[in-house]
Parts: C-alpha cells; structure tokens; sequence
C-alpha cells in the first residue's frame, strides 16, 4: 500500500506471478476444504475417504458421497465464482472513482440489487431464474446512483464522504427490503435467508444461470483493463492516449452490475469482499489495476470461500450466515485504510 | 438558551432577546432568554402534547381525548381506562423518555466533536450497546441487568471511535467512517450471538436488534428516566460553556474555559443518555441525527439548542410510533425502520448538497 511506482517491469512481474500461482493454489487447497467441512454429521475423514474413492472412479450412492455431491459442490462453486465476481467488482468500482473505499457492498448497489428482488418477488414473479436479470437491473441502478453522487460538487473529491454517503443509502435501501418484507409474508418466507447472504441449499441450476453473466462480464473486464489502467492517470491523460473515459466509465458500470448482481442474486448481500479483496491484491502487487484485477480473482475465492467454511465450522449443527465473518473481517480493514495518513490515491 | 447577566446595573436586553430581572432589582441577577428559542421551544412543547394525546387516542381502538385523559387518571369506561393505562401509557412514556435522551445525547455529541453528522448512532456507540445488551439476555455476559450492559457496550464503542479518532480528529468524515467501522464489527458480533442461541432467547433479544417500543420492561424505563433528568440537568449545567466550545478552542480557552473537562462532561452524558434509551427502544439512531437539526432550523444560531433538541426528539419518536401503528393497522411497523426511512433522506442532503458545512 506504499504506492511506491513500479517502474522497472522484470521483477515485480515475477513476483506478481508467483503470487498469483500462490493464491490458486490457496484456492484449490480451500476448495478441497470446503468439501470435506460441512455442518452436518459427515466428518471430514468419511468425505475424505469417499473424495478419493470416487475420484479414482468407484462412484458410490450412500450418504456420505450425496452429501458432497449434491450440497458441498455447488456450494464450493458458488463460493468461488461469487467471492472472485466481488471482488473484481470492488476492483473496478474503485479504479473508476479512484478511491480505495469504494465497495458495492457498502455503497449501496448490493442494496439496490436485494430491493430490486425484493420487490420482484413482492409482485408476484418467484422464478429463480428470474432473479439474476432482476438483481443485474437493481445493481444497475446502485451503480448510477454511486456514480451520480460522486460527480455531485464537493462530495466526489472526497472519498470518505461520497463512502458516508453510500452507507447511508444502503440503510435506506435495507430499510426498504425489511418494510416490503413486513407486509409480504409470502415474500418474506422466499427470501428471508437469502437476505443475510448464505451459500446453502442452492442447486446446480443456480450456478448455471449465472455462467452467461459472469462471462459477458469478464470479456467486458478483459477489454477495458488497459483504458482503466490509463484513466487512473486522470481524464486528460486518457483522452490523450487515446481512450474514451466515457465509455470506459458507461462499460465499467455495466461489469459492475452484472458481477454484483449475479453475486447477489445466488448468494444475498455480502459486504466487505469487494473492500478487503483489492486492498490485500495492491498491498501485494502495487496500484496498477491490471494486475490488481488479475490478483483479485483468487483472494475474493480464498476470502469468500475461507469464510463460508468457518461459518460452517463455528456453530455447528445451525450454520453462521455468511456477512457475520466478512464483517468481521473488512471492519477492521475499512478502519484501517480511512486512518491511513494519506489516503492512497488511485 | 439562558444566561446569567453579571452586569451590576440594569442594562438594556440584547436585539432578539427578554431580559429577566430575579430577585430585587438592587441584586442586578437577571436572566437573558433568547426570543426566538423560547418560541421555538414552546411551539415544540405543543406539537409534543398534541403528539402525545393522539398517540393515546389512535390505534385499533379509538378513543376520543376528552376519554383518554380521562381515562389515564382512571375515570371514565373500563375498556378505555384499561388501553390507555395498560397498552399505551407506557409506550407513549417510553418513546418520550427515549426520543428526548437520543436528541439530546445527539446534539452534546455533534457539539463536543464540532461535527453535525457525529451522532452516537453512527459512530458506533448504538450498535455497540445493542450488542452488549443482546448478551445480557441471551446469558452471554455476567448476567447484569440489559441497561446496565447496555451503558458498558456503548462506553467500549466510544472508547474505540474516539481512541481511532486519535490522529485524525473528530471534525471530518474520517471519523464518522472509522465509526461506521466499529459499528459494523458490534453488529455482526450480534449477529453471531443471535445465531449461536437457541431460538426462545433469540426471540427474546430480537427487539433490540430492529428498534422498536413494543414490550418495554419497567426496570429499563425507571432508569432511562432517572437518567433523561440527570441528563437534562448537566445539559443545562454544561449549555454555555458549550455554545462556546462549538468555536475553535483558542477562542474557548481565552474566555477561561476548561475545554477538556466540558468535553468529557457532554461526552460522559451523550454515552449514558444512549445506552439508556437503547435499553428501551433499540438502536434508532437517526433520532439523534433529525431532532438536533429540526431544533437547528426553528431556534437561532447563537446557542446550542439542548432544550430544542430534547422536544424535537421527543416529538419525533412519537409521531414515528405512532404512523408505525396507524398507517398500515394491522401490520405494526417498528419505529427503527421509520426513522431510517425518513431519516435516510435528510442525512444524504445534508451530506451531498453542494457548498456545505459540517461543523456545528
């Protein structure tokens, strides 16, 4: 977080490789984890026992293998695909404020997306498949609004402002949901676990709606990463260099939104990921975003699927939902980053 | 709001002001009250009453004024004297007590930080009662009274947002997101212990969690009360050394204040009136933020409306509770969300409209 330029290219490139190959294997080692852990009566020997046999090819029906199977895959996938969508998400939301705070968890488009749906399932739609595009318009809106605010006089040029301002619209937003909520029963009894952000009981299917999503949202990232690395370096520079900041601004909103959707849509609002993900990926890897995006991919999985393991672990039989940890754990780094000296400018 | 005049001869009151005279006039005490404030105030004190004998009389059954009064002194038809004295005179009483505490705590807190949106309920302090609160009834804690709980949860949350401000200040937004910080870790410390119980005790502790005046215990009640008084009385003790300490701090100590000492004194009342009121109602802090500034708006500029505050808070807890349960009848809204809901709004203004300020 020194914000030291990198100018000489050879050595911290090897070093942002290696951890980048670090991190996935993180990532695989906390997969295989989350296969084994579970709340339920299946202990992590069994799991083991049956991981093996049936990778070496004796498939078998008891209980232990549709466990894992059928509850902990998705579940895994699940994890893995919402907390790397997350956290590119904050990656890129805070590349195009250009303030390390900027979170969609905390500035009001996870909000938007749980109202969105909330108001979706309030009317009357409950197919799931529904959801994802309805939560994506949602986010959309968040976004706009972020945008919108941050472009007001004054408050833009402060990022810890426009930050204060986010949190407040997403108390505005949660105080919305919880009143559609408490005259809906039927909505309520849909989504009342899907409001505290939890991986469990999704089905494969599920995993499978977000796939369209998360990949028109990564073409978009793969596309944009060189003109958002230059408009770090300030509009003018930008449009001299040949980038249209605008569009560049209009594609980075839309990414925004589907990844924070489709994360919502599966999983609820989970806060923190996008906040904590890129602020570990530039503490390793220095401010230039390209790098920060590729980094970003493995931690947001570690983060978010390390935490979905522990909340199985710490109450068991009942399960933790899942923002409990991630608060817990982006607290303190929020506290830390707004004591910063210097706010690390982006 | 009051000043003391030292002058040893009658002298003409100030433009905008009544002057007083106490005792002989040879003695030369009077007493200065700011016109527009003590209008303000009274206007204030109306609203309040008017609030308070419609929140008697609505609701699912209801009943005229003239009966309510009535029938809170025990007169009047069984039925009457049996809703208004059992279901509504102690929600009425504690949406006052509580309204008042968390306005007036708000507004010695924005005073003392020099910073209108540092009220308890952002920094921290809300949340943090609420979790220590949630432990006493859950078993978690030492088994010591929910208020008493409460009161050590928000002098730890305060310890934290101010030992944080340290470096900093207390005057920008630094602060106040360092705060929201320290209150997201109190919620979801909450959160862990609410799903970590069984389910009737989870029950129990719900309430706090959301804000509401539904069920409120007498013992919680009795001690906000003692406290709402206590409170008012430092307050007074404490409002011109105040309306000076709202000026940099040069300014206050060559007038011979002891800028420390009235900063830890406003400091010590805002923790306690909080985490009495949270005892009572729950974390409703925008209450904190809207009464202060509603009282802003009404009174003049040249004191710190402590008084105006109270009313203010007061007047809006109420009028809150109230459109909670007539609005939509047979759904109760709690008032936490209310508050939220219109509170919200106000907050974003203040926050984004161009060309403003943030000190008190």
């Amino acid at each position: 977080m020194n914000g030291r330029p990198r100018i000489a290219a050879g050595a911290p490139q090897r070093r942002v490789r290696l951890w980048f190959a670090l991190l996935c294997a993180a990532t695989l080692l906390v997969c295989v984890a989350s296969l084994l852990f579970g709340a339920g009566a299946i202990g992590p020997l069994d799991s083991l026992d049956t991981l093996i046999r049936a990778l070496s090819g004796h498939t078998s029906d008891d209980n232990a293998w549709f466990t894992i199977e059928s509850l902990r895959a998705p579940r895994t996938a699940i994890g893995v695909l919402v907390g790397a969508a997350l956290a590119v998400a904050g990656a890129l939301l805070q590349a195009v404020t250009r303030n390390p705070l900027a979170e969609p968890g905390l500035l009001g488009v996870s909000g938007g997306a749980t109202f969105a749906v909330a108001i979706a399932i309030a009317l009357g739609a409950d197919a799931a498949s529904l959801r994802v595009p309805v939560a994506q318009f949602g986010a959309l809106a968040g976004c706009v609004a972020v945008l919108a605010a941050s472009r007001v006089r004054g408050a833009g040029d402060d990022p810890v402002r426009l930050v204060l301002a986010g949190a407040v619209l997403s108390g505005l937003l949660y105080a919305l949901t919880s009143l559609i909520l408490l005259f809906d029963e039927r909505t309520a009894d849909e989504i009342r676990f899907w409001v505290v952000g939890s991986f469990a009981g999704r089905r494969p299917d599920d995993v499978i709606a977000l796939l369209p999503g998360l990949a028109v949202a990564a073409v978009v990232v793969v596309g944009i990463a060189r003109p958002l690395a230059a408009l770090a370096l300030g509009e003018h520079v930008a449009s001299g260099l040949g980038h249209r900041p605008r569009l560049v601004r209009l594609l980075v909103v839309l990414a925004v939104a589907l990844l924070v959707g489709s994360a919502t849509a599966i999983a609820g609002p989970i806060a923190f990921i996008g906040l904590v993900a890129p602020f570990v990926a530039r503490g390793l890897a220095g401010p230039d975003v390209r790098t920060t995006l590729w980094l970003c991919l493995p931690i947001g999985a570690v983060l978010t699927l390390g935490a979905d393991v522990v909340s199985r672990l710490v109450v068991r039989p009942s399960e933790l939902p899942l923002g409990v940890l991630t608060a817990l754990i982006g607290a303190p780094v929020l506290v830390a980053v707004v004591r910063s000296r210097r706010l690390p400018t982006l | 709001m009051t000043t003391a005049s030292e002058h040893a001869r009658p002298a003409l009151a100030p433009a905008g002001s009544w002057r007083l005279p106490l005792g002989s006039a040879r003695s030369g005490r009077s007493l200065l009250l700011d016109k527009r404030a003590c209008v303000a105030n009274l206007l204030l004190a109306a609203a309040l009453w008017a609030a308070c004998v419609a929140s008697l009389c609505l609701g699912e059954v209801s009943i005229t004024p003239r009966a309510a009064i009535a029938g809170l002194f025990g007169y009047g038809d069984f039925m009457d004297v049996f809703v208004v004295q059992e279901l509504r005179w102690t929600r009425l009483l504690a949406g006052v007590l509580s309204g008042g505490a968390f306005a007036l705590a708000g507004c010695l807190m924005q005073t003392l930080a020099r910073n209108r949106l540092a009220t308890p309920g952002i920094i921290g302090l809300d949340n943090g009662a609420t979790a220590f609160a949630v432990a006493s009834v859950l078993g978690v804690g030492l088994g010591i009274a929910p208020p008493a709980m409460a009161l050590v949860g928000a002098s730890v949350a305060t310890a934290i947002a101010f030992g944080l401000a340290g470096g900093i200040g207390t005057q920008g937004y630094r602060f106040l997101v360092a705060g929201i910080g320290v209150g997201a870790a109190f919620d979801a410390i909450t959160r862990l212990m609410l799903a970590r119980s069984a389910i009737d005790a989870a029950n129990a502790a719900y309430p706090w969690t959301v804000g509401s005046l539904n069920g409120v215990g007498a013992l919680a009640l009795n001690m906000l009360a003692i406290g709402l008084v206590i409170g008012l009385i430092g307050a007074a003790a404490l409002a011109r050394a105040l309306g000076v300490v709202r000026f940099s701090e040069g300014v206050a100590q060559g007038l011979g204040i002891r800028v420390a000492h009235i900063r830890l004194g406003a400091l010590v009342l805002s923790v306690g009136l909080t985490a009495l009121a949270v005892a009572v109602a729950g974390p409703v802090g925008l209450i904190a933020l809207i009464g202060p500034e509603l009282a802003r708006h009404l009174s003049s500029r040249r004191g710190v409306p402590l008084m105006g505050a109270t009313l203010a808070g007061a007047l809006l807890m109420v009028v809150a509770d109230l459109a909670g349960r007539v609005l939509f009848s047979p759904i109760e809204i709690p008032v936490g969300l209310i508050s939220t809901v219109v509170g919200a709004p106000v907050l974003l203004w203040i926050l984004l409209r161009p060309g403003h300020k943030i000190g008190v």
